[in-house]
């Protein structure tokens, strides 16, 4: 790489992120600056992967592969946005994918299925019991079919927005539409979540 | 403030449930729920399918989500040409590589002498014939002296055990 070139890419990454900079590390060679990228999106990726495919063993195979495509386009990688905006287009591109292939292969059989991928509580105060342990994986289930049940859009846009906090311009990037298309999906998947789950907080 | 719900805009409602109004627009947004019934109520359930949503936690990640990640990294890597040969072998553990390597080489050799038997039998000596001849010649004639000394020392026997 020449060294003007270089240096430019160097400018417009400060202009955007830390991320982005430490992606240019990465093209420059530097396998530590993937590393600190890696321990700081994981979670996020594997996580926002699991609730759009709801199966634990695919979203880590996905989130591996989201991660090794970063690793692989490091050398044409070129800061023009968001790091994280880049890495959930990957993740997106790739959970639809599969989800898409996944609806040909099973039709919509999955939703009917009691899934073995329930997550265990991480954090409770104290030990709940068994009525207040049923009462979450009922509570759980519902809300699963309830994102499941949205269209892919929609579902990837509403778990960006409430799990990532992520602004509805980013959402549009990875996305690939408007910034009113992302209000638009979101106005609809909350309407259908509302009417399916508000009633969850009241019983 | 313009009603939300009449302006057909969610949003301000969907912020507010997630907490991401600030202070000045969280506080007009309030003072119009209080009187406006439609906004209190989509307001209202907005928050609880938000609280619903928390309740959806993902599982934990694989501890050994990063070395399989960095497995697959280095099998992408470009391989010497010594890595690319010995690759199909990686796989096969020390103990049941030897008797492997010990029966290949063997299957090697015996393949080798099938091949060619001639160029591997021992080169004959071109004067076994001759040596081979005066031993048996030698050899006779030593059987023939013991054959005599035995007959003398038993006709002596003899004698003696006559007198």
């Amino acid at each position: 790489m020449e060294p003007g070139v270089n240096t430019d890419m160097g400018a417009a990454a400060a202009t955007l992120d830390y991320d982005a900079e430490l992606m240019l590390r990465v093209k420059e060679g530097d396998g530590t600056s993937f590393g600190v990228l890696l321990e700081k999106h994981r979670a996020s990726v594997i996580h926002f992967v699991y609730r759009l495919v709801q199966e634990q063993a695919v979203a880590e195979e996905l989130a591996q592969e989201v991660f090794l495509r970063v690793y692989r386009s490091r050398s044409s990688y070129e800061p023009t946005a968001k790091f994280k905006t880049w890495l959930f287009r990957i993740a997106t591109h790739l959970a639809l994918n599969w989800l898409r292939d996944e609806k040909h292969e099973r039709g919509q059989e999955r939703l009917d299925e009691v899934s073995g991928d329930l997550p265990v509580r991480q954090v409770c105060d104290r030990r709940p019991s068994v009525e207040q342990e049923l009462v979450y994986q009922v509570k759980l289930e519902e809300v699963r079919r309830a994102v499941a049940a949205l269209p892919e859009k929609q579902r990837a846009a509403v778990l960006m927005h409430k799990y990532e906090e992520m602004e509805y311009a980013q959402i549009a990037k990875v996305l690939g539409c408007s910034e009113s298309a992302v209000k638009s999906l979101l106005f609809r998947a909350y309407e259908t979540l509302r009417a399916r789950l508000a009633h969850m907080e009241t019983t | 403030m313009n009603c939300p719900i009449e302006n057909r805009n969610s949003a301000m409602l969907v912020a507010h449930a997630a907490g991401e109004l600030d202070p000045l627009a969280a506080r007009v947004l309030e003072q119009h729920l209080a009187g406006c019934e439609a906004c209190r109520s989509v307001a209202a359930e907005q928050i609880a399918m938000w609280k619903a949503l928390d309740a959806w936690e993902a599982p934990p990640v694989s501890p050994d989500f990063d070395r399989r990640l960095y497995r697959r990294i280095g099998e992408g890597a470009p391989l010497s040409w010594w890595e690319r040969l010995a690759r199909p072998f990686r796989a096969i553990p020390l103990r049941q590589a030897l008797p492997l390597t010990a029966t290949a080489g063997l299957l090697l050799m015996a393949g080798l002498l099938l091949q060619h038997p001639g160029s591997y039998a021992p080169a004959p000596a071109p004067h076994s014939q001759a040596v081979r001849a005066d031993q048996v010649e030698s050899t006779l004639d030593d059987l023939d002296l013991l054959r005599q000394f035995g007959t003398a020392n038993s006709a002596e026997s003899v004698h003696n055990d006559a007198m």
